[in-house]
């Protein structure tokens, strides 16, 4: 009795003082300026640097360093030198809490977001509450550009999607179509299920595959797809460069693979000959890491000379971008801001440069005509404007 | 002397509620008494549910000596019943994200669908033992995964996962106090559980389910039992996971996460409440900080070493081989030196009077067999052994 | 010829799953543990016939089975025989770290990305039908497994002596059998057989990563516990079982995605139902 006793009384105790505190509630408000012992304008970055998704985050992390390194040498943004921290989000949105709190307790100012969606979404909360401003290079969900300080250099999903559907309905009249997608990626069905909605009737009801999770017997998905004329493939290389060697027999030998930006990469897959198969293989994306010339070029070739064995894709194109953009409009505010200038203050000016009508940015990404740069501007939702290329990785060969 | 008395009492019974306690009353200081930087509660908010989690799980691979691969799947339900059913109040209500009442009722919402699949996952362990078992578990886990994962996209979100209600990052403070409460409230169910005779039962069916059913114990009752309040439990993290965090994503839940909460319990001690506290806790903050320090390829140093760690404290605590070693160099053994001197007659009661200290099976078998191991000593392996304790239980 | 097309890929998949299933079984059957490293041991095979594929596909496939058998003895040696005779939970989690040290062994020395290579060994044409030639080499190779197998349980010393070990291990020992030797000939046939299973992964999916084998391995041991563990034939018919399902789901687009789901929850109703599988025997616990 008394054993039970003492048991309440100690719980009724703690309850009692736990919950008089939560009654009590109330936080300061005001905001810590994490940057105030700052000596360069830090740049931070939350991205998969270990996993399946690392090579897209180290891309970036190399790109925005490259960025910053040529930044800095030209005498960095008003005489104030940039640097980059990078933290490993691991492409789960669970690391985001430790990943952002690092970096924006670290003293960060400036923000490329997430590498990828998933971790995008609770970054994005985190940074509306702290009122900080980020520009993601490749975060391409819906949820992820806030007219509250969330812009994007690349498409969102919706837009892929909607855009590849058009240019289906222009090009591929009549064909029969096919889609292959991941069914547990939200990249994949966000692409997937605008694509649908945009396929005009003509292409009828289009023949549709899945697979989840790292399945990469994909017999059962080509027997499904192998009368198709066109095989739209919303999905990342790596999977697509299993299922076109897989399927090279079985499939239309003059069909077409499909992709979007995720495909950018596929020709320097390790271990995959792209003239093996007979296929076609395009794909509507903003950047081409192939390319010879123009700047796209200028920077590839910049990038190959500094990190020779490392990835090399769109993401971190955009990131390269991302960076410059961030500067540039830095330098056109004309708004006063030093090394010790709080997240806040950086997102302020930013945010005002990013939404004027009259701000356009030149970059790599996009669809650069000749030794021109792209033009890029920005809605004030946060979502991108540029023009996306189709490009063709690999011409139909006859065998 | 009274008070001396209460003390030691609660030294011995209660020490963890207070330890407990105590933490929270610090950490409800310094969150009024300073601003509190976003990482600290973030950090804490982590703990909590890994606590809840680890202690949880203990009572099933501890206590009931099953092994379940799937507790994450347990979560997983909680995170999404319950934070449908807040994200549903919250919207339809135009509440705030932090209010408790609907809190509360996505707590027990939470709590009792997982208990629901507890039930059924513990209806196979009634015909089902170890090996099959754990693939029936780690299944289990499987297929919640993949369920919620393709769930369409009003339902649970599907694939870009559920975006319920979470609380703000200024207010995650109070969500840790709620967090302590919860642990607190976890403890005392499962320990006065373990102390009861329901405790003891469950124990013996661990030791020897053939031996503990001939002497009238309830076995499917108290397996169910078991199962049911672990997976109630894991429920109740998952809403607090679910409040934290956004999109919830069924992949967070998957075998590799089950794993981890294993890797806690195995290394805090198995049949060790306050072993899977401590070790809940120090491996979630060490992972949280390597996650800062190790990047690239060398994050996956962390798994190598936790791996590495659990291979040889199984083997160290377990190898029939080093049975001599372990009870010359043991922790405890030398915590109880250090303690009190040798001829203290408390102590020769033994650890079955301590609720802390069960016994587990390993010790068991191995105090059974030891002398006909040292009879036969040209024997490796323990068959014989089997046949020869059959005959003295 | 959908239906077809069907059968042959749900044989494939099959295959490949019950030459895993093989080695599940014969060591749960002979150590009475369950290897859960044996689907890293795959990986490892993968990576090796990645290795060596510039050299010789025939060096790849070689080293792949000398490699796969030195690292099931490492690991036999290392952390399973000193635990021989401790209970079957301690077991259970130390296989469960040895698969996640191979993984993260793995994903240290090579990088998480994975690694490629092309194969293209063509088709046939029957009728209407293309196989290919690497479904085809895998079904008949499976069934060559199986059948050799049986063959060497049922007629060789020491395939008698893995069923002897198997049956009553104490009373083996009294007749005589070596059985930590039994123990590690298992592992070694479980191992070669892994590298067998790899071959048929690595050149039918054509890129390996650190987590390669991991769901195969899981995959092929439901397929071991549904045809009836410690049952050679059983494995098969599991794989077979397993590898329908996964043909037929994989044809459906609607439930492609809960293909994984779709077999556990087979798994579960078939333990529940008849816990010793298709063809296991009944095994009366000693008390």
């Amino acid at each position: 009795m008394r054993k039970t006793l003492t048991r309440i009384i100690c719980l009724v105790v703690v309850a009692i003082m736990a919950l008089g505190c939560l009654v009590s509630c109330n936080t300061p408000d005001e905001a810590v300026n994490y940057a105030e012992n700052n000596t360069t304008i830090k740049v931070g970055v939350s991205g998969p640097l270990t996993g399946g998704a690392a090579m897209y985050g180290i891309a970036v992390k190399n790109s925005a360093q490259l960025a910053i390194d040529e930044i800095n040498a030209a005498g960095g943004v008003n005489g104030i030198m940039l640097e980059l921290v990078a933290a490993d989000d691991k492409h789960e949105p669970t690391q985001v809490s430790t990943t952002y709190t690092t970096l924006y307790e670290g003293g960060c100012q400036l923000f490329l977001g997430t590498v990828t969606t998933g971790p995008g979404i609770q970054f994005k909360d985190y940074a509306l509450e702290d009122g900080i401003f980020y520009l993601t290079p490749s975060a391409s969900g819906d949820d992820i550009p806030s007219a509250d300080g969330g812009f994007q250099m690349c498409f969102t999903d919706s837009n892929q999607g909607t855009a590849s559907a058009t240019y289906f309905n222009t090009n591929y009249k009549g064909k029969k179509v096919g889609i292959f997608y991941k069914a547990d990626d939200d990249y994949s069905v966000g692409i997937k299920n605008n694509f649908v909605k945009g396929l005009d009737a003509s292409f009828g009801t289009p023949v549709e595959a899945s697979f989840t999770g790292d399945t990469a017997m994909f017999d059962s998905q080509i027997a499904t797809l192998k009368d198709c004329e066109i095989i739209f493939m919303p999905i990342y290389y790596t999977p697509a460069s299993q299922f076109m060697k897989q399927g090279s027999g079985t499939i239309k030998s003059d069909a077409i693979y499909f992709g979007c930006d995720g495909f950018d990469g596929i020709d320097a897959v390790a271990g995959f000959d792209i003239k093996s198969i007979t296929q076609e293989v395009s794909y509507l994306s903003h950047f081409d890491s192939t390319s010879t010339s123009g700047p796209a070029a200028d920077y590839i070739a910049a990038y190959k000379a500094k990190y020779p064995d490392q990835p090399l894709n769109q993401f971190g194109a955009a990131a390269y971008d991302c960076v410059y953009a961030m500067v540039d409009a830095l330098n056109k505010s004309g708004k006063e801001f030093s090394a010790t200038t709080s997240a806040q203050d950086y997102a302020t000016i930013l945010k005002e440069v990013f939404t004027s009508d009259t701000f356009v940015f030149n970059g790599v990404t996009g669809e650069c005509v000749g030794d021109q740069k792209s033009t890029i501007t920005w809605n004030d939702d946060g979502t991108v404007n540029k023009i996306a290329v189709k490009y063709v990785v690999k011409e139909a060969s006859a065998n | 002397m009274k008070a001396k008395k209460i003390f030691k009492k609660i030294t011995k019974h209660y020490l963890n509620y207070a330890v407990i306690a105590a933490v929270m009353l610090v950490f409800i200081i310094l969150a009024y008494a300073t601003p509190m930087k976003a990482s600290t509660s973030l950090l804490f908010q982590k703990i909590t549910v890994a606590v809840i989690m680890a202690v949880s799980l203990s009572l099933v691979v501890g206590f009931l000596g099953e092994l379940s691969l799937g507790h994450a799947g347990f979560m997983s339900i909680g995170a999404y019943l319950g934070g449908k059913v807040a994200l549903v109040l919250t919207e339809n209500g135009n509440l705030e994200a932090s209010n408790i009442l609907v809190f509360i009722i996505a707590l027990i919402v939470g709590a009792l669908c997982a208990a629901l699949c507890g039930f059924i996952v513990g209806f196979s362990a009634l015909r089902l033992r170890g090996d099959y078992l754990a693939i029936v578990t780690l299944a289990f886990g499987e297929i919640v995964r993949v369920i919620f994962t393709n769930s369409s996209a009003e339902s649970f979100g599907g694939a870009l996962g559920l975006k319920s209600p979470s609380f703000k990052t200024k207010e995650m403070f109070i969500l840790v106090i709620i967090g302590f409460l919860l642990i607190l409230l976890t403890l005392f169910v499962i320990q006065n559980l373990l102390r009861s005779k329901t405790g003891r039962a469950i124990t013996a069916i661990r030791d020897n389910e053939i031996a503990a059913r001939a002497t009238g114990i309830d076995v499917t009752k108290h397996k169910l039992m078991v199962f049911v309040i672990s997976a109630a439990f894991a429920g109740i993290a998952g809403v607090l996971f679910s409040y934290a965090n956004k999109p919830i994503k069924a992949d967070t839940f998957d075998y590799n996460y089950s794993i981890e909460i294993l890797v806690m319990v195995v290394l805090g001690g198995m049949g060790s409440i306050n072993g899977s506290i401590i070790s809940a806790t120090l491996i979630t903050i060490l992972n949280d900080k390597l996650t800062v320090y190790l990047t690239g390829d060398n994050a996956v140093f962390k798994d190598l070493f936790y791996a590495l760690i659990l291979i040889l404290l199984v083997i160290y605590n377990n190898a029939p081989a080093l049975k001599g070693f372990r009870e010359k160099y043991n922790l405890r053994a030398l915590i109880n030196k250090i303690r009190k001197p040798k001829n203290d007659p408390s102590e020769i009661r033994g650890d079955a009077a301590r609720w802390d200290v069960v016994p587990t099976k390993i010790e068991m078998d191995e105090v059974l067999s030891t002398d006909i191991i040292i009879e036969k000593n040209d024997r490796g392996d323990d068959s014989a052994n089997i046949r020869e304790r059959g005959g003295t239980k | 010829m959908d239906f077809i097309t069907m059968i042959i890929n749900g044989l494939s998949i099959g295959g490949t799953y019950a030459i895993i299933a093989l080695g599940y079984t014969m060591v749960y059957g002979i150590a009475k543990m369950l290897n859960f490293a044996h689907g890293d041991i795959i990986m490892v095979g993968g990576y090796t016939i990645v290795l060596f594929f510039p050299i010789s596909p025939v060096v790849g496939i070689i080293a792949s089975v000398i490699f796969c058998v030195i690292v099931g003895i490492v690991v036999e040696k290392s952390a399973y025989k000193p635990l021989r005779g401790a209970s079957p939970l301690a077991v259970l989690i130390t296989a469960i770290g040895v698969s996640k040290l191979l993984q993260s062994a793995a994903q240290i020395f090579i990088g998480s990305e994975s690694k490629g290579i092309t194969v293209n060994l063509g088709e046939i044409k029957m009728g209407s039908v293309k196989i290919s030639v690497l479904t085809l080499i895998t079904i008949l190779c499976s069934i060559a497994v199986m059948v050799a197998l049986t063959l060497f349980v049922k007629y060789t010393k020491t395939g008698r002596a893995m069923i002897a070990v198997s049956e009553d291990r104490g009373a083996a020992q009294l007749m005589g059998i070596n059985v930590n030797f039994i123990i590690m000939i298992t592992f070694i046939i479980g191992s070669a057989l892994a590298a067998v299973a790899s071959v048929f992964l690595v050149f039918k999916i054509q890129d390996v990563g650190p987590i390669f084998g991991a769901m195969p391995g899981i995959k092929a041991f439901a397929a071991a516990v549904i045809g009836g563990i410690g049952s050679i034939p059983g494995a098969m018919v599991g794989g077979v079982v397993l590898g329908f399902i996964e043909a037929v789901c994989g044809m459906i687009p609607p439930i492609t995605p809960y293909t994984d789901a779709i077999e556990f929850a087979i798994l579960i109703i078939v333990l529940l139902v008849k816990p010793t599988g298709f063809l296991g025997k009944k095994r009366r616990e000693k008390v």
